[in-house]
C-alpha cells in the first residue's frame, strides 16, 4: 500500500506553521506524530499536497507546572507522558489512561496533540480532556484563542480547529486536594479500541462524590459528558442512589450499535463502569453490580 | 534497485548529517526519499530488507526499526523524517565484533520464531525494553504480532530460556537441534519472497470489484494510462481465455475449474478487475483508481442456504440448471441412523456454525516473475506448493515445463493459504508482455478481501446414546459456503464428514454435505481443512448429549472413542487406506483429564459477576489427504564430505528443513549441519505436490528417510567393496574395521573408481496413520461484560516420535493460539452488500501476546510404524479442539450453550446479561 505522492516541511516556529498551512490551502496538514495520519495516508483515505512537520518546534514540547496548572506542549509524546512524575502527581486521569493509548511503539511517535485534534471517538484522552476541564491553546492567522474541551470536539474526527490553526498546547488545573480519578475501559481484547470506556474525576466526601466529571468514550461520536448522573451522586451513597445514576446514563449517552456491541450492551457496560467508579472513588469494595 | 553512485554508504558520519544524509545501521547514505515515501520503503530500497512488511498501519510491528534508539514503526514515518537521524534496523544490531547482541542470542537460544517474519522487528522491540517494561511482556509486545509461536517461545527468549540441543552425530532425529537458517534469521539475513532488487523491476496493482456480483460492460483506460510512468494495463480482454483453479491439489480434478485470471464477471467484492503495472507501486496503485469501470450490477446472494432455494441469483450461470448453485454434495450412511435413534434414550440435536477467518501470515502474498537470460521464465514466488504452480501456469500461458522455473525464498508462513496460485499468474502474464521483471506484494486489506478463507461452515448435529452413553446414532448435515469459487469446496467438505465423526465408533452414521456457491470470498485450504468446522460441532454435541445424560465428558467419550482394531469409518461404505501405525489418544485423554484435576495455571478472577468452567475436546486427523500426494528427495555425497539434500517441499515456518535434516542426519549418523538443504526449487528439487494436508514430516520426510537410506547403502556398499571390511558411517567418515576413512577421501576415491554417491527416491502416501489431539480449558467469563478469560490450557498430542520437540511443542502452541482466534478474537464482518468492513489487522484482531494463555503440552508415547522414523503428522490438527473445548468450558461455566463462533462478549452478553 503506496501514500499518494506529498511534499514535506518541516516548521521551525509556530508562526511559520500557520503561514504554511495558510498559503497550502485545504491541501496542507499538519504532521504531528503521525500515528494516525500515516495509515490514513497509507490506505489512500486521504492525500495531501503538502505535510507541515511541526514535531522539531521546540516550544511545542514539554510539561510543566505553573500555579495550579499543568501546561502541556501540544508535541509531546504519549511516552513522555506516561513516565512524567508531573503528570503522575498532577493528572494521574492521564497517566492512567495514556497507558491504554495504543502500544509502545505507536506511544514513542504519538502525541498529545496530534490525538486531541485527531478526534477519534474511541480515543481516552478527548474524554480525558473533558473530566478534567482542560483547555485547548490555539494558534492561527489571527493570533491565540483558548478553547475550553467541552467546546473544541464538535464529533466523529470534528474539532473547533480551522484549517489553518494549530492546537499548541494543553492547560490542565492540577489534582486538587481530596480529588480522585478513575479510569477504565472495557475491549474485546487488550489493546484494542474500548467498547465502553470512562474517564472521571471527583472529589470523595464521606459517601457522597463532589465536583464529579463523567466522560465516557467509545460510546457515541464523541467523548460524552454524564452530568445527570454526576449530579444523582453528589447525593449520600446507597444502592438506590447508584441504580438512579445508572438510569440516568441513557438520558446522556447516545451508544452506537456496531459489529463490537449492541447499543443496550454498551449502556449496559456504560452503567457497570459507573458501579465500579463510585465503589473505586469511594474506597468501596466493589459490590456485585 | 538501481541506486545512484551517491546513494552509497558514505564513510563516518558527521555530527551535523546534512538534510538529505540519513545514517543507516552506522552508515551515511545521501538520498531524496519520494514524495510520500515511508521509511519502510526507503529502507528496503537501500537494501536493508531485514524491514518487512505486515500491514503498513503500525499494528503489526514487522517494520519495527530504532530511530535514534527508540523502537519505531518504519510504515508510520515519512522517510523525510528521518533525516540527520539515527536508523537501526535488525542489521544493525549485533556489534561489528560478529557476534550477537543478547537478544538475537536468546531468539536463537529458544528457536522464537518459526516462520521468522515478525522476529526481526520483535528483537527490535524486545531489545529496546527496559527492565521495568520486561515485567509486563504482554503490555511491552502489545504493538507486535506473531501468528506462527503462540508466543510462548518468545516468552521463553526474554527469559533466557535456551532450549536448542547439540548437534551430535547420529542423534539428530528427537533432538532440539536448531533451524539451519537460525542465524540468518536472527541477523536479518534470511530472505523471503520480496526481498531482492532487481534491475528494471515493474510494480502490479490490481483493481479489485468493490461489487459482490457484477458483469463488467467497459473498462476505460486512457486517464489511467496517461499517468507518469505506468507501463502497461490488463483486463479481461488481455489474458488467455482459459479455466483453472487458483487451488492447488496433485490431481486438478478434484477443483472445479470455475476461474479466469480476469474476467468479465466479477463474483465476489475484492476480485480483481484490472492490473496495472508501473515503473513504481505508488505509480500502479494511482493508475488502478483512475480506471473507469463500467459495472452491470447483478443481483448477488451470500448465504448458502438461499442460494440453495429456487430462484436464487446463480454465481456460475454455465453450470446445469438442476445443480444450481450446489458445487457439491456429498451423502453417505453406515447402518442406519433410523434404526440407531429409534434405540436411544437420550437423543441431542442442534445447529452450529463456525465462522469465516483469514490465515493472516505476516508475509503477505507476492510474487516477482521474470525472463532470463537462458530464454526461460522464473518466478519467485510465497507459495505452499511451486511445484503445482508450475503446472498451472503452464497449462495457463501455454508453457513447455522445461521453460518454467518456480521457487520459493524463505516464505512467511502459509497456514494453507498459500495452497492457492493467485499471484503468479499477474506476474508472469506482465512478465511476458513487458519483457521486464515484474514483481506483486499483496496489501494485508487484499489478504482479507482478496485472498482465501476458511470455508464457514453449518452444522447440523444430531446424536443419539443409551443411557450408559454408548452412541447409538451420529448424523451430520453440513452446509459449507464456498463462496465464489470451488476451490477446496469438495476436499474441505469430504473432511468435514471425516476425521471428526470418524473418531467415535458407532454402528450407524449418516452424512449429508452441500459445498454451495455464493457472492463471497472464496474459501481455501486453512489448518484444519474442514474438520476444524465438524469437530466444533461434534465436540460440543458430545458435551450436550452427556450433560442430558448426567455422564462426565472424559467419560462419555472414553466410552465411545476410536480404539485400536477399530474398523476406520465415518459414513462410507468403502474400505479406506487409513491404519492405526500408532495410537495415543487414551493418553491424551488421560493427560488433559489429570493436569486439569491438578490445577495450575491462573485462578478465578475475584468477584461474583465471574463465572468459572471447565471444557474438553478431542480430534483425530488423518495424516495426509486421501488425495494422491507424493514428494521427492535426492541427497549427494560432496566432495568435501559434506551432503547435500534436495526436497521439493516448502518449507513455511512449519520447520520441515530442519526435520527433513535431522532425518536425513540420524540415517547417516552424522552431524544435521553436515547436510546443505535445499527445497522448494521446481529447477534444484524433485517434484514435491506440496507441503500441505500434514504431508511435510509423512510424505515429504519419508521421501528424505528413503533417500538418506540409500544414499547410506551406496556410501557404505562401496567403503565394503573398496575395504573389504564392514563398514559403518560416523559423522563425516566411514569406520571399515579399525580404519577410518574420511568422507572426502572416500569420495575422491569412489568417484575415480566411477561410483556415484547420489540417491533419489520418491514417496507416496498411503497406508496413511492417525493423529490424536486432546485440548482441556479452564476459563471464566464475566456474566456482565461477556469477557472471557482463559485461566489454564493444557493439550495432549499424539504425533508419533518427535523428530524435533521444541519445534513440536512449537507447531502445537501455533496451533492453539490460531485456534483461541478463532474461538474468541478473529471475526470478518461484512455489510449488506458482501463488503468486508474491517480488512485491517488493528480490527480483525489475530491474539497477540497478551491474549495467549501458555499451554502444558504432553505428548503421547508413540511410535508411528507407517511414518517417518517413527513421526506422525505434527502441526496441522492441534487447532481442532481448541475452539470446542473452549466452548464446552464456556457452557460449564454458565449452563448456556453457545453454539455459533467467534464467542464475542455482545453474544455472551445477549444471553446472560441480566438486563440485556
Amino acid at each position: 500500500m503506496k501514500a499518494a505522492a506529498f511534499n514535506y516541511a518541516r516548521a521551525a516556529s509556530v508562526d511559520e506553521a500557520v503561514q504554511m498551512l495558510v498559503r497550502g490551502g485545504g491541501g496542507a496538514k499538519l504532521l504531528a506524530g503521525g500515528q494516525s495520519l500515516l495509515p490514513a495516508l497509507n490506505l489512500r483515505l486521504m492525500s495531501l499536497d503538502l505535510l507541515v512537520d511541526i514535531t522539531g518546534i521546540a516550544a511545542l514540547r514539554g510539561i510543566r507546572v505553573e500555579g495550579g496548572t499543568l501546561k502541556i506542549g501540544a508535541m509531546t509524546r504519549h511516552a513522555d507522558l506516561l513516565t512524567s512524575p508531573e503528570i503522575a502527581a498532577h493528572a494521574p486521569l492521564l497517566a492512567k489512561a495514556i497507558a491504554h493509548v495504543a502500544h509502545p511503539a505507536i506511544r514513542n511517535r504519538g502525541t498529545i496533540g496530534g490525538n486531541l485534534a485527531h478526534a477519534d471517538p474511541a480515543s481516552e484522552l478527548p474524554a480525558c480532556m473533558l473530566a478534567l476541564g482542560a483547555t485547548l491553546v490555539i494558534q492561527g492567522p489571527s493570533g491565540q484563542r483558548r478553547v475550553q474541551a467541552a467546546d473544541f470536539f464538535l464529533g466523529l474526527y470534528q474539532t473547533a480547529l480551522a484549517p489553518d490553526e494549530i492546537l499548541i498546547a494543553i492547560e490542565l488545573p492540577a489534582l486538587a486536594s481530596g480529588e480522585r480519578a478513575f479510569f477504565h475501559e472495557y475491549a474485546r481484547r487488550m489493546g484494542d479500541y474500548a467498547i465502553v470506556g470512562l474517564a472521571a474525576q471527583g472529589k470523595p466526601a464521606g459517601d457522597r462524590i463532589d465536583a464529579l466529571r463523567l466522560v465516557y468514550f467509545g460510546v457515541g461520536e464523541r467523548a460524552g459528558s454524564c452530568p445527570a448522573a454526576a449530579r444523582i451522586l453528589q447525593q449520600r451513597h446507597s444502592p438506590a442512589i447508584l441504580a438512579e445514576a445508572q438510569a440516568a446514563l441513557a438520558a446522556d449517552l447516545q451508544p452506537q450499535n456496531d459489529h463490537q456491541a449492541s447499543a443496550a450492551m454498551r449502556l449496559h457496560l456504560a452503567r457497570t463502569l459507573l458501579a465500579r467508579c463510585v465503589n473505586e472513588l469511594l474506597g468501596r469494595a466493589e459490590a456485585s453490580a | 534497485m538501481n541506486h545512484t553512485p551517491a546513494d552509497q554508504p558514505q564513510p563516518a558520519p558527521t555530527a551535523d548529517a546534512p538534510r538529505n544524509g540519513y545514517t543507516i545501521n552506522g552508515k551515511l547514505y545521501f538520498a531524496e526519499p519520494q514524495p510520500g515515501q515511508c521509511l519502510r520503503t526507503f529502507l528496503r530500497e537501500r537494501g536493508v530488507f531485514g524491514v518487512k512488511k505486515g500491514c503498513d498501519q503500525g499494528d503489526c510491528g514487522a517494520c519495527t526499526v530504532w530511530l535514534d534508539g527508540t523502537p519505531v514503526h518504519s510504515c508510520l514515518m515519512p522517510a523525510f523524517r528521518a533525516a540527520g537521524r539515527e536508523v537501526t534496523t535488525v542489521e544493525g544490531l549485533a556489534p561489528p565484533d560478529g557476534s550477537l547482541h543478547p537478544v538475537q542470542q536468546a531468539f536463537l537460544g529458544a528457536q522464537a520464531f518459526q516462520c521468522s517474519f515478525c522476529t526481526a522487528g520483535m528483537m527490535m522491540t524486545c531489545a529496546a525494553l527496559t527492565d521495568a517494561q520486561k515485567e509486563d511482556m504482554p503490555q511491552a509486545l502489545k504493538g507486535n504480532l506473531c501468528r506462527c509461536t503462540g508466543y510462548r517461545a518468545i516468552a521463553d527468549a526474554m527469559h533466557g530460556r535456551a532450549e536448542i540441543a547439540e548437534d551430535i552425530a547420529g542423534e539428530a532425529c528427537g533432538a532440539s537441534v536448531p533451524s539451519p537458517l537460525a542465524h540468518a534469521i536472527v541477523t536479518g539475513e534470511a530472505r523471503y519472497t520480496m526481498d531482492v532488487a532487481m534491475e528494471g523491476m515493474l510494480h502490479l496493482k490490481v483493481l479489485r470489484s468493490p461489487h459482490a456480483h457484477a458483469r463488467i460492460r467497459a473498462i476505460g483506460r486512457d486517464r489511467a494510462m496517461a499517468v507518469p510512468g505506468v507501463a502497461a494495463i490488463f483486463t479481461w480482454e488481455d489474458v488467455p481465455r482459459r479455466l483453472y483453479s487458483t487451488a492447488t491439489h496433485e490431481d486438478h480434478l478434484v477443483d472445479p475449474d470455475d476461474s479466469y485470471m480476469l474476467d468479465n464477471v466479477v463474483r465476489f467484492a475484492g476480485q480483481r478487475v484490472a492490473a496495472v503495472v508501473a515503473e513504481t507501486e505508488a505509480a500502479a496503485e494511482a493508475a488502478c483508481r483512475l480506471l473507469e469501470v463500467e459495472y452491470e450490477i447483478l443481483p448477488a446472494v451470500f448465504d448458502p442456504v438461499a442460494a440453495m432455494a429456487p430462484g436464487a441469483p446463480r454465481i456460475h450461470d454455465e453450470r446445469g440448471e438442476e445443480r444450481g448453485n450446489i458445487y457439491a454434495d456429498i451423502h453417505g450412511e453406515i447402518g442406519s441412523v433410523a434404526e440407531g435413534f429409534a434405540s436411544a434414550d437420550a437423543v441431542h440435536e442442534m445447529t452450529y456454525s463456525t465462522s469465516r477467518v483469514q490465515h493472516v501470515h505476516l508475509e503477505t502474498h507476492g510474487s516477482i516473475a521474470w525472463q532470463g537470460e537462458d530464454g526461460r521464465v522464473h518466478i519467485r514466488t510465497s507459495t505452499q506448493a511451486p511445484f503445482i504452480a508450475k503446472q498451472k501456469l503452464c497449462h495457463l500461458f501455454g508453457l513447455r515445463p522445461s521453460d518454467v522455473h518456480v521457487f520459493t525464498e524463505r516464505v512467511g508462513g502459509g497456514f494453507g493459504g498459500k495452497q492457492e496460485m493467485i499471484s503468479e499468474d499477474l506476474c508472469l502474464l506482465a512478465a511476458l508482455k513487458t519483457g521486464r521483471p515484474v514483481q506483486w506484494e499483496f496489501t494485508r486489506e487484499e489478504q482479507f478481501i482478496g485472498a482465501t478463507t476458511r470455508h464457514q461452515m453449518t452444522t447440523r448435529v444430531k446424536l443419539g446414546a443409551r443411557r450408559d452413553g454408548t452412541l447409538t446414532a451420529i448424523e451430520l448435515h453440513v452446509v459449507s459456503n464456498t463462496g465464489a469459487y470451488g476451490g477446496h469446496a469438495s476436499e474441505t467438505l469430504g473432511a468435514s464428514l471425516g476425521g471428526p465423526m470418524t473418531a467415535y465408533r458407532c454402528p450407524n452414521k449418516k452424512a449429508a454435505g452441500y459445498a454451495v456457491y455464493t457472492n463471497m470470498v472464496p474459501g481455501g485450504g486453512f489448518r484444519g481443512y474442514g474438520s476444524s468446522q465438524t469437530a466444533f460441532a461434534i465436540e460440543c454435541a458430545i458435551d450436550e448429549l452427556a450433560r442430558l445424560l448426567g455422564i462426565d465428558p472424559f467419560a462419555m467419550r472414553r466410552k465411545n472413542m476410536i480404539l485400536p482394531g477399530d474398523w476406520i469409518e465415518s459414513a462410507w461404505n468403502d474400505p479406506s487406506d487409513v491404519d492405526f501405525g500408532s495410537y495415543g489418544l487414551d493418553q491424551c485423554l488421560d493427560f488433559v483429564e489429570g493436569a486439569l484435576a491438578k490445577g495450575g495455571g491462573l485462578p478465578k478472577p475475584e468477584g461474583e459477576e465471574w463465572a468459572e468452567g471447565t471444557g474438553v475436546a478431542l480430534a483425530m486427523l488423518e495424516c495426509g489427504p486421501p488425495t494422491e500426494h507424493r514428494s521427492g528427495a535426492q541427497m549427494r555425497l560432496l566432495p568435501d564430505g559434506s551432503y547435500h539434500l534436495a526436497v521439493g517441499s516448502t518449507e513455511m515456518g512449519n520447520g520441515s528443513i530442519t526435520s527433513h535434516r535431522q532425518i536425513a542426519a540420524s540415517l547417516l549418523s552424522a552431524r544435521a549441519d553436515r547436510i546443505a538443504i535445499v527445497n522448494a526449487d521446481t529447477d534444484l528439487a524433485p517434484y514435491d505436490t506440496g507441503t500441505f494436508a500434514s504431508t511435510g514430516t509423512v510424505v515429504a520426510g519419508q521421501a528424505v528417510r528413503m533417500a538418506a537410506e540409500a544414499m547410506r547403502d551406496s556410501i557404505l556398499g562401496f567403503a565394503r567393496r573398496h575395504t573389504g571390511a564392514d563398514c559403518r558411517l560416523d559423522d563425516n567418515a566411514v569406520i571399515c574395521g579399525n580404519e577410518r576413512v574420511g568422507l572426502a577421501e572416500l569420495y575422491a576415491i569412489g568417484t575415480r573408481a566411477g561410483h556415484h554417491f547420489e540417491a533419489k527416491r520418491k514417496s507416496y502416501l498411503s497406508l496413511r496413520s492417525v493423529a490424536f489431539n486432546v485440548q482441556g480449558i479452564r476459563l471464566a467469563v464475566h456474566r456482565a461484560t461477556g469477557e472471557i478469560r482463559i485461566l489454564h490450557s493444557v493439550h495432549g498430542a499424539d504425533i508419533g516420535r518427535l523428530i524435533n520437540p521444541m519445534q513440536c511443542r512449537g507447531q502445537i502452541e501455533g496451533s492453539i493460539a490460531m485456534g483461541i482466534g478463532w474461538a474468541l478474537t478473529e471475526q470478518m464482518v461484512y455489510d449488506a452488500e458482501g463488503r468486508m468492513v474491517n480488512p485491517a489487522l488493528r480490527n480483525y484482531r489475530i491474539p497477540s501476546y497478551a491474549d495467549v494463555p501458555p499451554t502444558e503440552v504432553f505428548f503421547a508415547d508413540t511410535y508411528d510404524r507407517i511414518g517417518p522414523l517413527g513421526a506422525k503428522s505434527q502441526g496441522e490438527c492441534a487447532i481442532n479442539p481448541v475452539a470446542p473445548a473452549i466452548a464446552n468450558a464456556l457452557a460449564d461455566a454458565t449452563g448456556v450453550r453457545f453454539p455459533h463462533l467467534p464467542l464475542l462478549p455482545d453474544r455472551i452478553f445477549a444471553k446472560l446479561a441480566p438486563h440485556a
